[in-house]
């Protein structure tokens, strides 16, 4: 069953242009259904279309009772520059952002017609049937321009926040472009309130022009009935360097997809992940990184834990096309399985068509080590100290690549 | 005076497949003593210390082991522990992600909490830690390290010292304490474990050579073959044996 986009209420329809791509989208989305068991992409994480029934989808007329304006201050868990969105709704048009940096509202840089070059030009919709579904929604989201050489000097740290009496269909498209030399580091942070039934549908669409460096961070911590899907499609240009980690809690689907084009000599990628599940959550962390060209150098590592009922997913491919040769692509994903119930799927994939390559890729799912569990053990620390330290640990060993240690400390406190 | 260890008509071995591989040992160790077990490969002298410090892998099928007035197979590992067994591994595990000191922090912070003792806040473990640190000539660069993530055979044992200062064992094992050291980090370890111990605690040092023996001077050397004590004696014994092997002591 197709969705009736076209009686769903949105700003600005009286634009042409605007109109047309939301209706593609529409088309798309409904051509390619809803993902099934039989979807490849999506056969590890799909879910029922009519869990979205009771969803409103494009009211977002402004529900918080309190009034988040005065939020943006406050609302930051370390020095940073905050940006809040509301049930999916951005609070507030006037940002307390450094010079150099440009940020408006979707709307406003749809009214000034500038964004036509970025909107949906980093991904094919046929690939991404819920970014197709974002696009035919299109309407909240944030602009974000770094102007050439700007270099920022604390994050720019964007919270999203769902209210408990909330029930909707949140679609968030974000463009962010970092001119040449540019650097900047962004956290993007979901929260719900504990009952909130929502799905939040996020598309970040991320240029990097030549020389510029963009720290990406994510950390999902959705409302446990939550779904949460998010693709972050990021063009690389010539020696730009991309930097993200997803840090994803439990929630009854957390997605993120990574899409990365390194188009230009000399752009790098670090994709880094964790997730941590205890119950009956399902998280998934696909990536696709495709190396178009030479000396481009791409770097994954994702650690895992599964606990209960719940279910991981690690879908990686890593794209080498002919032009790009001396390329490195590394990839490692470890998860701990800690229960009989709990399930973890891992799906590497590399395609390689150049022949001057370096790609390694690791995927390791098991318990937890019983020799350091002893070794703790014969220290006087109890079992159940000793598998929460090591679980712990495990967890560690990505949220240490993280370069920004305000951040780190955060995550590691809170996630 | 009852023993710090009493081991009595002892047989156990493999849990999963029910291999007996300690066959009738007798063993007392009182405090303030240093016992030496040596033996040929295979005869058992690791399950002896893992039994001790126990392992799951590891089950008693007869016999008694007493620790300090207590029955030990009522124990857990961690209780063991707490109560003042330290076993010395002979290839201590790496642990990625977790900093030797973190890792001592809840070490320490156990045993106190089963003492019944007030656990240590941050800054006065630091002070403990920088403190033992110090005595044993461990650097503060290898105290946030991750536990022996990289380390040569020398810091491992070195980190193994230092947790023995810390937590203060009432026995300690030395499980082939030796391996893989060269002739100086032998020696620290020696010299570790000779300022640590007292008339208060006791000392089983498992190893083939004598040269940790002419490090660490035991009271009591027991030659241990096929699950059990075959011999028991002085020094004078590891020397014997140094010199015409196990065969003699086997055939008598």
């Amino acid at each position: 069953m197709s969705i009736e986009f076209e009686k769903i209420p949105l700003w600005g329809e009286d634009i042409p242009w605007l109109s047309g791509l939301r209706e593609k989208g529409a088309q798309i989305f409904n051509n390619i259904g809803w993902p099934n068991a039989k979807t490849e992409a999506w056969k590890y994480s799909y879910f029922p279309r009519a869990d979205i029934d009771n969803l409103m989808l494009g009211d977002y007329s402004h529900k918080c009772e309190h009034d988040c304006h005065c939020h943006e201050k406050t609302l930051t868990p370390f020095a940073a520059y905050g940006i809040k969105f509301c049930d999916g709704r951005l609070t507030s048009e006037h940002f307390d952002l450094p010079q150099g940096v440009e940020a408006k509202s979707l709307v406003e840089a749809i009214y000034d017609g500038e964004i036509k070059k970025y909107l949906n030009k980093s991904f094919e919709m046929e690939n991404f049937p819920f970014a197709a579904m974002n696009t035919a929604l299109l309407e909240q989201g944030l602009v974000l321009i770094i102007e050439r050489g700007t270099i920022i000097d604390r994050p720019i740290f964007i919270c999203y926040h769902q209210h408990n009496n909330n029930r909707q269909l949140s679609s968030i498209r974000n463009i962010i472009v970092l001119e040449n030399r540019a650097q900047a580091t962004i956290v993007e942070y979901f929260e719900g309130e504990a009952d909130a039934l929502y799905f939040n549908n996020v598309v970040n669409e991320i240029y990097l022009q030549n020389d510029a460096t963009l720290c990406h961070y994510i950390y999902a911590n959705e409302a446990r009935r939550a779904r949460h899907i998010a693709l972050n499609s990021v063009n690389v240009r010539a020696n730009a360097s991309y930097k993200s980690f997803i840090a994803q809690g439990e929630c009854a689907l957390s997605r993120h997809e990574s899409h990365i084009l390194l188009q230009q000599e000399g752009a790098t990628a670090v994709v880094n992940g964790a997730y941590r599940l205890a119950q009956n959550g399902v998280s998934d962390i696909t990536t696709d990184i495709c190396h178009l060209a030479a000396h481009t150098i791409s770097n994954q590592l994702v650690r895992g834990v599964a606990d209960g009922k719940s279910k991981g997913v690690f879908q990686g491919r890593i794209h080498i096309a002919p032009d790009a040769q001396q390329t490195e692509g590394y990839q490692q994903h470890r998860a701990l399985l800690l229960s009989d119930e709990a399930e973890i799927d891992a799906k590497p994939e590399l395609e390689i068509f150049a022949d001057d390559v370096k790609c390694a890729h690791g995927n390791t799912c098991g318990d937890l080590d019983a020799e350091q569990l002893f070794y703790m053990q014969a220290r006087g620390i109890s079992k159940d100290d000793a598998r929460r330290i090591l679980i712990e640990a495990h967890i560690n060993e990505a949220l240490n690549t993280i370069a920004d240690t305000n951040v780190q400390n955060w995550l590691k406190e809170n996630f | 005076m009852t023993a710090l260890l009493q081991i009595k008509d002892l047989y156990a071995g493999v849990a999963e497949n029910k291999k007996e591989i300690i066959k009738g040992l007798n063993l007392t160790i009182n405090a303030g003593e240093v016992h030496a077990i040596m033996g040929p490969n295979g005869a058992g002298k690791s399950t002896l210390s893992y039994l001790l410090a126990g392992k799951s892998d590891y089950e008693i099928t007869s016999g008694k082991i007493d620790f300090d007035g207590k029955d030990l197979s009522e124990l857990t590992t961690s209780e063991r522990a707490n109560a003042g067994i330290f076993l010395s591994m002979q290839y201590p595990v790496a642990i990625p992600g977790v900093s030797v000191s973190s890792f001592l922090k809840h070490a320490v912070n156990a045993k106190r909490k089963y003492a019944g003792l007030p656990e240590l806040d941050a800054a006065e473990f630091l002070k403990v830690l920088r403190t033992a640190a110090k005595e044993l000539g461990v650097s503060a660069e290898m105290l946030k390290r991750e536990i022996n993530v990289g380390f040569s055979g020398g810091e491992k044992k070195r980190l193994e010292i230092l947790q023995m200062r810390l937590l203060e064992p009432k026995l300690a094992i030395l499980d082939e304490a030796d391996s893989g050291l060269d002739i100086d980090a032998l020696r620290i370890v020696a010299e570790g474990v000779n300022r640590l111990h007292n008339k208060d605690n006791a000392l089983l040092i498992i190893t083939h050579h004598l040269d940790l023996l002419n490090l660490i001077e035991p009271d009591f050397v027991h030659i241990y073959a096929d699950g059990h004590i075959v011999r028991s004696g002085d020094k004078s014994l590891a020397e014997a044996l140094e010199k015409d092997g196990y065969k003699s002591f086997l055939e008598a």
